[in-house]
């Protein structure tokens, strides 16, 4: 049955062929031009065209953009097809359109207008041209332009099955567009109906579209669960023969079914026993055809089959409660882990890890380690491999770590380049998260420098420092370890780094052994210096220092390397520095200042490995991007690394401020923790502040009064009454910062500084004021109260201590306010500080003191700080989530992103929020979901969030469930802010 | 989600590219070129999914294809696909090419790109499938077939014997057909 052939248009094959036969890139460039000319003037041209050789031209059109050259020109001829009455003029003139129109063209509104016209046409053809256009371009404005005709069609009587399938596509695109515009309304309800439809088709296309439309509602859908399974069960349990053509390759309806069980997967195990005992038998009866003799040697018929099959296991990996099915499906990967079909093998690996991370199955996935380090090793496909090393990842754990680490070091002398990376950062997860013995821990690190050394990033070799400084126990290990490996010839620059700083610290353990004595370390280290980058030669320098100070005797030969010209005359600024610094260091300090200054290093706070927030942003996102920190970023990390003591001398003022205004919530970034001592010292913060703010102060003359906040208009002696109780401009956005963390700056003026720490708990809370006079001059009158709105007397309990009312030039001075939480609340506290800057007489005139000083503030306190964490379990959550279903509980809202997405900072911000984030619990790994409960003394308030970032459209979903209307709404406006 | 629909010769040439989210011309191509990188550097009988190049999305997305004679039919999906039910897409897919066609070449696809667009467009609809039955796809080709000979008319007539052109002789163009029955066979 030739439908389609014979068709063929001379034009478009001549042009074809000549183009085809050009000989160089210019000629086919200079024909397309000549073929571009000549459409051009046939579209401009007075004779009206008919519709084959409209259709010729726009085939020619769509032949040349192909080939990768920009059309610009016919859009306006395609739009005009769209309304002829011929259905092969409007089709051709609809393909131009979907292929060649973008949804930023000024064309679609008129193309808007033709789909408009089709989907009410009585034809069922122009509809289904309609629905298809809409469906391939998707935009927003046909979201909002035709997102109420859609859903009509689709469960309307009248409609014909074709229509109902292109429809439900078309319905689920603009959903997945802009699910505003698609009204609410009582096709939601009939919707799951249609999987009970006659025509197979139809229920293809209802289910993919059900299952994203249950995906942020589940409980809407939940009825589709039933509906689903005895579908599924029908198909399953039929013979080949009953679904005819639907059945592909003697397996009945496998994308049906396919799609029935992802649905499945969205939801729960099924409450009701009938329904689920009949999904267990669907899946069992799945399980079992597995074992069957196929019934076609035709790849296509294994290739359905298993594509069910797969579908299933995913189905109970996800349900993970029925023992004995995850037993079974475990076995069956284990079968085709060893099986001949690449595709199969490749599928059963990663099946496989969501496996392993079942108790039940756990076991069972470990039988199968050897299996796969045998994959990993005679596999010919590189993405199989990557599926083995991802599965060793998963099923390791103490009892096999030894193991599969050693495999894997292994094997990553022969790993492609494409996947070193990445199994060097799983190595040294593993190898940490494992060890026993630290030794090994300490072995396995090195050989993974010795071996893969270019692969190893900052985290890794950072971590293992850590681990060594905070565990005394391999310290001494360490040091001859490093000495060892550095004796070999060619070694690795970040073996350097480890060594330099491991002997740095640990060095005198190892100086008692003739063989390492202090002379034959540092001549060690310093036989690599020249051959290193200059980072590590800082590192070395600060290392010598320490050795100056660890060993006396040797004092003299490092002065002698300091005082080289290669050292205090580097181009290299930083080196010149540390070398200059350091040698006056030697030259002048005592040797208990030495020792003071030098001394060892200090356990760093434990936390969680940075090596893991690694690799999820490598995995989770786009290769390429791993090395994305902003290099100031870098930098700050770095110093402390290298210049491990000097540098609370050198780093505290600049990293406290910081640390204080800006304060990203990332885990990654602070490895060594440093980052976070200043924070908890406010005193520190006031010193600097004062050395800072003299230099600063002079220069501030009246002009620069007006572009700071704080300060009104000087000229005029008598404030505008508005700034003496409305709230000083930037007060909103200070107190944001405050709505995922507990500590910062709330205001800031080039005279006073505003820091605030606080601590909660249950319903009560403590804030720290701290209020730095950033001038050299004293504040007088200085007064400062928090006012609560009268609606909020009845919620909050705000007790405020006296302050003094003079604050010295430099001086800081604190303030405790407690509050006790009664019930819930939406407003905030207003904090009014007034006072004089009364400067020296001579300066009376530039500063413009005297004014005094109004400052009204929110106090960061927020009905989110009365929140404690809590941890449950999967079916708890889902239980609670579904007891707060009342529409009133729910606080919803899509929004776009207005920051950059990255998991770990919006995780940063939830856990920073007060909520307990709880995974494995969203079927889907991106989305957030936390759970927490609000103290009041009325009260507790339970509450339940879901944040579902879309990484394509730049959008996220939050979602919370409370008790309470106002909480609910409460906590979705602050958290709004925040991504 | 099927994100892209692309089909290219060996040597790389585009023969169709069909995206469902939108990209400008310039990163078609580009993907178009990046996905040819990846997927014509691997031998016939390892596995036919990997990772997705960088330009379409990485590692979330996913490339399924097939290699026949002188074209690859590569799909790009995201996780909520099942590769091998999408695999078996694209066999359904060149399996309906074939029988609207009659032996379907890479000639086919070149001098009826139109009618590629349309056939895949009863397949595949805003990036999901929507039809699997072959029957049924080919019942309404038929009938698309059959408005476009009503229209056309007394005035398809020259079109009609332009259809000979096929059979001219086109130097350096390759005949040979995308042979179905080239697939593995399961022992």
């Amino acid at each position: 049955m030739p439908a389609v052939k014979g068709e063929g248009m001379r034009g478009l094959a001549v042009f074809i062929s000549d183009i085809r036969n050009c000989k160089s890139k210019e000629s086919e460039v200079k024909r397309i031009n000549k073929e571009l000319a000549n459409i051009r003037s046939k579209f401009k041209g007075d004779k009206t065209l008919d519709g084959y050789q409209k259709k010729k031209y726009v085939c020619k059109l769509l032949f040349i953009f192909l080939l990768g050259h920009d059309i610009d020109f016919g859009h306006m001829e395609a739009v005009n097809l769209l309304s002829s009455n011929k259905y092969t003029e409007k089709q051709i003139g609809y393909l131009f359109i979907s292929v060649l129109v973008n949804e930023t063209s000024e064309l679609i509104q008129l193309v808007t207008e033709n789909l408009k016209n089709d989907l009410g046409s009585r034809n069922p053809i122009n509809i289904n041209l309609a629905l298809h256009c809409i469906a391939n371009i998707g935009s927003k404005a046909m979201a909002e332009a035709l997102g109420s005709e859609v859903p009509k069609l689709l469960v309307s009587s009248d409609t014909i099955d074709q229509v109902k399938q292109s429809s439900s596509l078309c319905l689920l695109r603009l959903y997945r567009t802009q699910p505003e515009a698609i009204p609410k309304g009582e096709w939601q309800n009939r919707v799951i109906h249609l999987l009970n439809d006659q025509h197979m088709g139809v229920v293809t296309a209802a289910s993919s579209l059900i299952h994203d439309l249950a995906l942020t509602a589940t409980d809407d859908y939940k009825g589709a669960v039933s509906l689903a399974v005895s579908r599924l069960s029908r198909i399953v349990t039929s013979s080949y023969t009953d679904l005819q053509d639907y059945t592909y390759y003697f397996v009945p309806a496998p994308w049906l079914a396919v799609k029935l069980l992802r649905l499945l997967q969205l939801f729960p195990p099924p409450d009701d026993p009938a329904v689920r005992g009949r999904l267990n038998e669907c899946l069992e009866t799945i399980l079992n055809k597995a074992q069957e003799p196929p019934k076609s040697k035709k790849v296509q018929h294994s290739n359905s089959k298993n594509a069910v099959l797969f579908e299933a296991i995913n189905l109970i990996i996800h349900h993970d409660s029925e023992p004995n099915l995850l037993v079974r499906a475990c076995n069956q990967l284990g079968q085709f882990l060893q099986h001949r079909e690449t595709n199969l093998r490749y599928l059963a690996l990663e099946s496989m890890c969501h496996l392993a991370s079942s108790e039940f199955s756990r076991e069972a996935v470990k039988k199968h380690l050897e299996t796969v380090v045998n994959a990993l090793k005679t596999e010919r496909d590189v993405s199989v491999r990557q599926r083995a090393v991802d599965l060793l990842y998963a099923m390791c754990d103490k009892s096999n770590a030894d193991e599969i680490v050693g495999e894997m070091l292994d094997y990553l002398e022969s790993a492609d380049y494409s996947i070193r990376e990445e199994m060097v950062l799983k190595v040294a997860i593993l190898s940490e998260k494992f060890a026993v013995d630290y030794t090994w821990y300490v072995d396995t690190i090195l050989n993974l420098i010795r071996i893969a050394g270019d692969y190893v990033s900052e985290e890794v070799w950072y971590r293992v420092i850590q681990i060594v400084i905070n565990r005394e126990d391999v310290q001494g290990y360490a040091a001859k370890t490093v000495f060892e490996a550095l004796q070999a010839p060619a070694c690795h620059e970040n073996m350097v780094k480890v060594g330099g700083y491991i002997l740095g610290e640990f060095g005198n353990l190892i100086a008692g052994d003739p063989r390492s004595n202090p002379l034959v370390q540092f001549n060690l280290l310093h036989s690599k210096f020249h051959l290193c980058s200059p980072g590590t030669r800082g590192l070395l320098l600060s290392t010598y220092i320490k050795f100056i100070n660890l060993f006396p005797e040797i004092k003299p030969t490092i002065q002698e390397v300091l005082k080289n010209d290669n050292q205090l005359r580097n181009a290299d600024a930083e080196l010149q520095q540390r070398a200059v610094e350091y040698l006056k260091l030697s030259v002048i300090s005592s040797a208990d200042i030495l020792a003071t200054v030098l001394e060892e290093m200090p356990p760093f706070p434990e936390r969680e490995s940075s090596l893991l927030a690694k690799l999820k942003k490598k995995t989770g996102e786009a290769g390429g991007t791993i090395d994305e920190k902003e290099p100031g970023k870098e930098k700050k990390e770095k110093k402390p690394q290298q210049l491990p003591t000097s540098i609370e001398i050198n780093n505290v003022g600049e990293s406290s401020t910081d640390e204080m205004a800006a304060a990203p919530p990332t885990l990654s970034m602070d490895l060594l923790g440093l980052d976070n001592t200043p924070a908890s010292q406010p005193s520190v913060m006031s010193l600097f502040d004062t050395t800072a703010a003299p230099a600063a102060a002079p220069m501030n003359n009246t002009a620069a009064a007006p572009t700071n906040g704080a300060i009104f208009d000087v000229f005029d002696p008598t404030p505008a009454p508005g700034d003496v109780t409305s709230l000083t401009p930037g007060a909103e956005e200070s107190f944001k910062k405050f709505i995922c963390k507990n500590n910062g700056v709330l205001f800031e003026s080039e005279l006073l500084q505003i820091g605030v720490k606080s601590e909660f708990r249950a319903n009560l809370g403590r804030l720290g004021l701290f209020y730095g006079n950033k001038t050299s001059y004293q504040f007088a009158n200085f007064s400062a109260v928090v006012s609560t709105p009268e609606t909020l007397q009845t919620a909050l309990k705000v007790t405020t201590d006296q302050v003094g009312t003079v604050i010295e030039a430099g001086a800081q001075v604190q303030q405790m306010i407690t509050i006790e939480c009664l019930r819930e609340f939406e407003e905030t506290p207003i904090l009014h500080v007034q006072f004089s800057a009364s400067a020296a007489p001579e300066e009376i005139e530039s500063v413009g003191s005297g004014v005094r000083q109004f400052i009204n503030v929110k106090v960061p306190v927020m009905i989110s700080h009365f929140f404690s964490g809590v941890a449950m379990t999967s079916d708890d959550f889902f239980n609670r989530w579904k007891q707060l279903s009342l529409p009133q509980q729910e606080a919803q809202k899509i929004f776009q992103a207005t920051t950059s997405m990255d998991t770990e900072i919006d995780k940063g911000k939830l856990i920073g929020f007060g909520l307990t984030l709880l995974t494995d619990v969203d079927p889907n790994p991106d989305n957030f979901v936390g759970a927490g409960i609000i103290h009041t003394q009325e009260s507790q308030i339970g509450c339940l969030l879901r944040l579902e970032p879309s990484k394509n459209a730049k959008m996220y979903r939050l979602t919370l469930r409370t008790s309470k209307q106002l909480v609910s709404q409460r906590l979705l406006e602050l958290l709004l802010t925040q991504f | 989600m099927i994100k892209a629909i692309l089909i290219f010769n060996n040597h790389g040439k585009p023969r169709l590219a069909k995206f469902f989210t939108h990209y400008n011309e310039d990163d078609q191509q580009q993907i178009v070129r990046e996905t040819f990188h990846l997927v014509s550097k691997r031998d016939d009988n390892v596995c036919n999914f990997l990772e997705g190049g960088t330009l379409i999305g990485g590692a979330d997305y996913r490339l399924v294809y097939r290699h026949y004679a002188t074209l690859y039919f590569v799909f790009c999906v995201d996780s909520s696909e099942s590769e091998l039910g999408i695999l078996d897409l694209i066999q359904v897919f060149v399996e309906t090419l074939d029988k609207c066609f009659e032996n379907v070449c890479e000639l086919d696809l070149i001098f009826h790109i139109d009618k590629v667009h349309h056939i895949l467009a009863e397949l595949v609809m805003g990036g999901m499938v929507l039809e699997t039955n072959m029957t049924e796809i080919l019942t309404r080709i038929e009938e698309q077939s059959k408005i476009e000979k009503q229209e056309a008319g007394l005035s398809a007539a020259p079109a009609r014997a332009a259809a000979a052109v096929k059979n001219i002789n086109l130097p350096n163009i390759s005949t040979s057909n995308i042979h179905l029955p080239n697939l593995p066979s399961f022992k």
